[in-house]
């Protein structure tokens, strides 16, 4: 299955997700595809006026380019993703990851996508390291059995339907727009 | 097809990689460096502070990590990077300052000693919330703690 995680650029998450025999959506590879196309339109790297275009789908037009242009990059994940694993309260905020309204949205679609999410703190003692480990784990395990998929700790059994509301809405504003 | 667009298409499909040892790893650098040279595969490999970086093709790269892995399961770590190795966009050496994502990683490989742990000591856990409690229940614990 492809497991988005979050932070997208986390070594443990991904490193977890992919022993487990799952595929990680993973920024890393969105931003290959921006940095080793031959034709980089906008050194050094292909990030051009039609990614805040892009980030329209995800965030109003009032919301920062900043945000938009992220969004381009985190959408594409989002959509791939048949579960996914946040992290809330990673330490590091740097470099792509380092917008906390896009950190934000990005959990919010990732919450409304209706599919299994498992929700952990960022581990800070041996003890709390160990327990997220083994919640990765189970949760990873779970999922290929999709009977018994509807642990507590999911979220989204309206999801579906608030993700089509959500597009409808967003198709109503930008046809105004 | 144009020359080019040849060498385009073969550019693509090339990733690149980071293995990371833990703490407790029982190889060093150099070795896992000398290992990876030993695979005899076409990649192109790079010895960092952390372990190492590879890039070539997916599947070479992929069967590369699975041979490496199996060297010390519980403590080499690996993950995608977008940038080719020595990358002048980002390779340190350039641009004089720490390399974008290297403060992350540095805060993950504190962590990597317990994961180790967790990894050799697997437990299955309940993902399952604490449910609240009626305010019912609520109010017999507070009279019971109060006499």
């Amino acid at each position: 299955m492809k497991i988005a995680v979050f932070p997208p650029n986390s070594l443990i998450l991904a490193d977890m997700v992919e022993r487990r025999g799952h595929e990680p959506l993973v920024i890393q590879k969105e931003m290959r595809k921006k940095v080793t196309d031959p034709e980089i339109d906008s050194p050094p790297f292909n990030i051009t006026e039609e990614e805040p275009i892009k980030g329209l789908k995800y965030a109003a037009i009032e919301v920062p380019s900043g945000v938009r242009g992220r969004m381009a990059i985190f959408g594409p994940i989002i959509d791939e993703a048949e579960a996914a694993i946040i992290m809330e309260d990673a330490p590091y905020g740097f470099g792509c990851i380092g917008c906390a309204r896009t950190n934000e949205l990005s959990m919010y679609y990732l919450r409304k996508r209706g599919i299994p999410v498992l929700e952990i703190h960022y581990p800070e003692t041996r003890e709390e390291t160990m327990e997220v480990v083994n919640k990765i784990n189970t949760f990873l395990d779970e999922l290929e059995k999709p009977e018994e998929t509807e642990g507590s700790e999911r979220t989204g059994e309206t999801g579906k339907t608030e993700v089509s509301k959500l597009g409808n809405e967003k198709t109503k504003e930008q046809g105004e727009d | 097809m144009s020359p080019e667009n040849n060498q385009g298409s073969s550019e693509d499909d090339k990733v690149t990689r980071m293995i990371v040892l833990g703490p407790k790893a029982q190889l060093s650098q150099s070795e896992l460096v000398s290992k990876l040279h030993m695979l005899e595969l076409p990649l192109t490999i790079k010895a960092t502070c952390y372990g190492a970086l590879i890039y070539g093709k997916e599947e070479v790269v992929m069967d590369a990590i699975g041979q490496i892995r199996d060297l010390d399961p519980s403590n080499i770590f690996t993950k995608d990077r977008g940038f080719p190795p020595g990358d002048p966009r980002r390779c340190r050496a350039k641009r004089g300052a720490a390399r974008d994502g290297f403060h992350q990683l540095e805060k993950e490989y504190e962590l990597l000693e317990y994961v180790c742990d967790a990894l050799e000591n697997p437990k299955r856990v309940s993902l399952k919330k604490p449910e609240k409690i009626s305010p019912e229940d609520f109010k017999k614990i507070v009279q019971e703690c109060e006499e």
